[in-house]
């Protein structure tokens, strides 16, 4: 018995020690400096938070008054969704925060997030970089901004790549037309551009990335080749023609053309069932080479490196789009965003202060400390007066293992559009095995200049009301390319007709409805 | 469990209903043949009938009280002993199912609307659910899937464990036991991986064999008829060892003079596994198994959502994966909606299946 | 095992004898080689050099010296891992003593036969098995309760789970009442039956369902992600996917947190880090298995 009962009291105590585990601290909020919780999205989660010692800190505190109190989001987007729900469900939002557009959109609906229309004038300096109409039309809610609505990514920063040894090795030249292009793909397959012998490649190279608001099923990857036909992207968004693309006239052609590929084997089956990674490991071990991918996940040193070490006299070239019967598109181009809101529970002078915040963060002293942290210690000026994370810094520099801790507020400072910014995101480098100097710096402008169909607020189209919608297009098209279902015109119609019965033109109206309110048709 | 004392009075009132049962006939006969005597005298016996039953059915009850009061008392220890724990149950698992009625309200924040605030929406969730031009086919796909690791995987690791538990040779069942439930570990991200190098078409293994006997690759993982084989093969690959280990625990218990007086009845080695082995495991079977169809609705949402793709939504879209869809895109109630469907129908089952193997095996949950 | 207590192999095998435990070792040998391939090639791969070429099979064959560590460096290495790993800890021993304490005695005593209201018990707590309502319910009792920003919010909400406190039940259920019977009339209450009879009688199924929730507790991500929002209570799980889902997002960023470990080689071997402890305990349960004699007999 006295064994049970020392068993017990164990058992206990460690359960208490379990409830017992929270730093309770509860923020003194009188009339020292305004304490803001805010909720963040880190640069690079994995390099963990905000350290305690960094300088801007102490800056927030001395000359604007503000105790600023940071918490990470998650790196995964839907688990970004679910924690921001949770906390407003259960009245915990932090005072300032981040959250996807879905998420916002039920918040300001619910009357959770403040109305900001009347603090934009309170923000000069950051008014100056960023803020148009689409981004405003991206946080409007029955006429009143709820939210501020930053620039999440650089607009443009994906190109087509085309093996330039492979076209070498074949004696091909750098294709511009759609036929053209397929004659590579041909060659590329069936022609051994590696010279290795052996029947192992393939001429173009994707997997399914797509967003429903405005690049559906197949997705990103293959928007190039779309582009020819005039049917890439989820929406046609001139005003003429408003709509859907699968009700496209050319859309069929499209699906022939791209039926053929498949057929004739010139593009790596392995594209539906490609993720993300197994792709760029794919391009990395040359399996396929045409595709289309992102700037630094192509150019960036470690990205590159792989490639590098495989291939030392591997190339790519940044081609345009190739010119179809109907058109010519790398696809459609808009600005990513990324939406700020404040809790609507915060009264005025705290709204003012995040405000006051939010601007400091996006020039002068705030900018430098968010976006590259200390001077001295994470970067050093050059002779330009750029922040340089320079060798001497040691791995404190910001781009260096501890010193990437230190930038962890970049989003909210970065607008990722002038050009000083990206030539110090994307430095140029030498290759360690080919010796070749490389800078996605570079091949972003060059991509950006690639022809795209531009359509801001595209983003923001609506989503189908259920998911019925989306499920039919996606699982339709997909069975045309596997074959479970016969691409004939017949078939074709009869599943578009079927599409528009279950959902497909309540989509259609719902969209053109939100296009002509926000005034983003073309 | 009756008392002596309660199945004597039992037996009394058995007597007297049917003496009342008596009487009445013979008055209704009275009454028939308008023989007044003998309908008072008969009327007369019937009162003194009914009277002497309905005190032996005070009495009964009384004591069926009394043993129930007794019963209660002998056990008052596992009562103390359940108070925490379904104190826990209320806190940890009523509460949220009270608060989940958040999805079929306008629903703000607890602070703004509360729970019970927000006005009534009703089944607008349901509707969405249950009206899906996809319903019939998850619900098919959803049961192929749990049916199929139901019949794969669980007689699968039932082999396994017996096989271990009867193997002599010391290390290959040293070696098994050990490594058998790693897989468990592995997410289904890798398991994906290993999948798609098994039987991508362009560098999978399985279709480097096809190729060699001169066959055309497929792509096995966006085939239609091959999706589902995969997914129940992979589920029994990855977890069959994992669910083995219940059963290893339950074999240990078997006593060993059982099988000491089977060999000196001359039963080998079959007959032992089919007449001892697992005759002795079948409660535990049986409680995993009724376990299973409480959640039968649960097909593997992890591992479908990393397998499947939209070429093979239509053999590969199960209930969760869907609503997961739905969620995405901001429909958030409708997973509350779903849960509510699926433990409706898990319950269904539960209580027939409980029911039927009280029958059939004697074992049951409740 | 070696000291089994069953004599299940005759004294003199038969014929059939022989053909049994020939496709017993058949079978096992198979399901060996079948089980043993995920496991190598996710070994493999997790050490496999970021400039490597060839199919996923060849892989598996790659020589140990051309073997990479810099995923495991990578890992490990991360300013956040100790942290992360000691949390873990915490999560699972607190969580591990927390679920038996509760789970135990309501096993135990809803296995006792005759006491009345079993049965709706029993039900009562079958209904939250089944229906499963989502996070947000949940989420918000826990931020009523104030146990956000606690590590006890990863396994309070799942401290008992109905699952193994019924499997439990059934194997406490398979020991003969005569046990009890007798121990009740020498004058042992219940609560002293369970610690003296029953739980030295049930070490096998115990140790098991501790490893159950062991794993789920140390593998557990979702309630994690939601209750442990301040950084320094992240536990392991929660860490290895924010550099996994970091690793595959890294075109945005200048340089990658890790090196040119490729993102598979890093996912394997975050397999392998997380599982470790897991899989070093399992060895420690296997003893248990011998001596258990009368839990899970035949019942009835």
């Amino acid at each position: 018995m006295k064994k049970t009962i020392i068993v017990l009291l164990v058992a206990l105590l460690t359960a208490s020690f379990a409830f017992a585990q929270s730093g309770a601290e509860t923020a003194a909020a009188n009339d020292g400096p305004v304490t803001i919780s805010m909720l963040y999205s880190a640069t690079q989660t994995e390099a963990g938070a905000l350290p305690a010692d960094w300088a801007g800190y102490a800056v927030l505190e001395n000359e604007l008054g503000i105790k600023l109190e940071l918490q990470m989001l998650p790196s995964n987007p839907n688990d970004q969704d679910l924690m921001v729900r949770a906390m407003a469900a259960a009245d915990e939002l932090p005072d300032f925060f981040t959250c996807s557009r879905e998420v916002w959109a039920d918040l300001a609906k619910n009357g959770q997030v403040l109305d900001v229309t009347d603090y934009y004038k309170d923000m000069p300096n950051r008014c100056a970089v960023m803020f148009d109409d689409a981004a405003k039309n991206f946080v409007t809610y029955e006429g009143r901004i709820y939210g501020f609505a930053t620039p999440s990514a650089i607009a443009g920063n994906e190109g087509l790549l085309v093996r330039k040894d492979w076209l070498d090795n074949l004696g091909l030249a750098v294709p511009t037309t759609l036929d053209e292009l397929y004659d590579v793909m041909y060659a590329f397959t069936y022609n051994d551009p590696d010279g290795n012998g052996k029947n192992d490649t393939y001429g173009y190279g994707a997997f399914v990335e797509e967003t429903l608001s405005y690049e559906i099923y197949p997705g990103r990857r293959f928007e190039p080749l779309m582009g020819a036909f005039g049917v890439e992207g989820t929406w046609n968004m001139n005003a003429s023609e408003f709509g859907l693309r699968i009700h496209d006239e050319h859309y069929y052609d499209w699906m022939v053309f791209f039926k053929k590929c498949i057929d004739n084997g010139v593009i790596d089956p392995n594209w539906m069932s490609y993720k993300k990674d197994d792709f760029r490991a794919a391009w990395k071990q040359g399996k396929f080479g045409i595709f289309r991918e992102q700037n630094s996940a192509y150019a960036g040193e470690n990205n590159y490196a792989p490639f590098d070490a495989n291939f030392p006299n591997g190339s790519f070239v940044v081609v345009d789009a190739p010119i179809g019967p109907y058109g010519q598109s790398v696809g459609p181009l808009c600005q990513g965003m990324r939406v700020y809101a404040i809790n609507a529970d915060v009264d005025a002078k705290k709204a003012a202060k995040i405000v006051e915040m939010f601007d400091w963060m996006s020039y002068g002293e705030g900018y430098l400390l968010c976006g590259y942290g200390e001077e001295g210690k994470n970067y050093v000026l050059d002779a330009q007066g750029l922040p340089q994370s320079d060798a001497s810094l040691g791995d404190l520099g910001y781009a260096q293992s501890k010193g990437q801790a230190y930038i962890q507020l970049r989003n909210c400072a970065f607008n990722y559009s002038n050009a000083q910014e990206i030539a110090l995101r994307y430095p140029g480098y030498t290759t360690k095995v080919s010796q070749k100097y490389m800078s996605a710096g570079d091949v972003l402008l060059e991509m950006q200049k690639k022809t795209w169909t531009a359509t801001p607020g595209q983003n923001s189209m609506p989503k189908p009301d259920t998911t019925d919608v989306s499920t039919f297009y996606q699982q339709g098209i997909a069975e045309f390319l596997n074959g479970t279902r016969a691409l004939t015109e017949a078939n074709w119609k009869a599943f578009v007709a079927q599409f528009d019965a279950i959902g497909g033109l309540v989509w259609e109206a719902q969209g053109l409805e939100y296009a002509q309110a926000n005034g983003i048709l073309q | 469990m009756r008392s002596g004392k309660n199945y004597a009075l039992s037996l009394e009132i058995d007597q007297l209903k049917a003496q009342k049962r008596e009487v009445c006939l013979r008055l209704k006969e009275a009454k028939t043949q308008k023989n007044e005597s003998d309908i008072q005298r008969v009327t007369e016996e019937l009162k003194d009938v009914s009277a002497q039953l309905s005190e032996k059915k005070r009495a009964f009850s009384k004591s069926e009280n009394q043993v129930l009061f007794a019963e209660m008392n002998r056990h008052k220890f596992i009562y103390f002993m359940l108070i925490i724990p379904l104190v826990y149950y209320f806190i940890f698992k009523y509460i949220p199912i009270w608060n989940a009625q958040i999805a079929f309200r306008n629903f703000i924040s607890l602070k703004r609307t509360g729970i019970t605030g927000g006005t009534w929406v009703g089944l607008e969730n349901f509707k969405t659910f249950i009206g899906s031009y996809y319903f019939w086919d998850l619900i098919r796909n959803t049961l192929m899937y749990s049916f199929g690791k139901l019949l794969v995987s669980l007689p699968m690791s039932i082999l396994l464990s017996i096989a271990i538990y009867e193997c002599t040779a010391k290390y290959l069942r040293k070696i098994v036991q050990t490594l058998s439930y790693l897989p468990h570990f592995l997410s289904w991200v890798i398991m994906y991986g290993i999948l798609l190098a098994l039987l991508s078409p362009s560098q999978g293994i399985l279709n480097d064999i096809i190729k060699l006997f001169g066959g055309t690759p497929k792509n096995f993982l966006t085939d239609v008829h091959a999706f589902p084989v995969i997914v129940i093969l992979s589920d029994a690959w990855k977890e069959m060892g994992w669910s083995a280990i219940i059963f290893i625990a339950a074999l240990m218990g078997i006593d060993g003079t059982l099988f000491e007086a089977a060999t000196v009845e001359g039963a080998n080695s079959w007959q032992r596994v089919r007449y001892i082995t697992l005759p002795s495991i079948k409660p535990v079977i049986v409680v995993v198994l009724l376990m299973k169809i409480g959640t039968i609705l649960d097909a593997g949402f992890n591992q479908l959502y990393m397998l499947y793709s939209p070429a093979v939504y239509s053999v590969g879209d199960i209930i969760d994966t869907w609503v997961y869809r739905g969620t995405i895109n901001g429909q958030f109630s409708l997973a509350t909606a779903a849960g509510i469907f699926k433990g409706v129908i898990g319950m269904s089952l539960l209580f027939i299946s409980n029911w039927a193997s009280k029958k059939v095996t004697e074992n049951s949950l409740f | 095992m070696s000291k089994k207590p069953s004599t299940n192999v005759a004294v003199r095998p038969t014929a059939a004898d022989k053909v049994f435990q020939v496709c017993v070792c058949a079978f096992l040998a198979i399901l060996l080689v079948v089980i043993f391939i995920p496991i190598w090639s996710t070994i493999t791969l997790s050490f496999r050099p970021a400039n490597y070429i060839g199919s996923y099979l060849e892989g598996m064959f790659l020589a140990p010296w051309k073997w990479s560590g810099l995923a495991y460096k990578a890992l490990l290495g991360n300013k956040g891992f100790l942290n992360a790993f000691w949390n873990s800890v915490k999560i699972t021993v607190m969580g591990v003593v927390t679920a038996l304490f509760l789970t135990v005695p309501m096993a135990y005593a809803l296995s006792v036969k005759g006491v009345p209201g079993k049965k709706g018990i029993t039900i009562f707590v079958m209904i939250p098995y089944v229906f499963n309502i989502g996070v947000v319910p949940t989420y918000l009792l826990m931020s009523k309760i104030g146990l956000v920003n606690h590590l006890a919010s990863v396994f309070m909400p799942v401290a008992i789970s109905t699952y193994n406190m019924i499997i439990m039940r059934q194997f406490f259920e398979g020991i003969p009442n005569d046990l009890r019977e007798s121990a009740f009339i020498d004058g042992c209450n219940d609560i002293q039956i369970m610690f003296k009879i029953i739980l030295p009688l049930s070490k096998a199924i115990i140790m098991t369902i501790a490893l159950y929730y062991a794993v789920a507790f140390w593998n557990d991500y979702m309630r994690s992600l939601l209750y442990l929002q301040k950084t320094a209570l992240k536990p392991l799980p929660l860490l290895l996917r924010d550099i996994l889902l970091g690793a595959s997002m890294n075109d945005n960023l200048e340089a990658s947190a890790f090196g040119s470990a490729p993102i598979e080689a890093i996912k394997a071997a975050s397999v392998f880090i997380s599982a470790i402890p897991m899989i070093a305990a399992y060895p420690f349960i296997q003893k248990y298995f011998t001596k258990g004699t009368l839990a899970g007999s035949v019942k009835g």
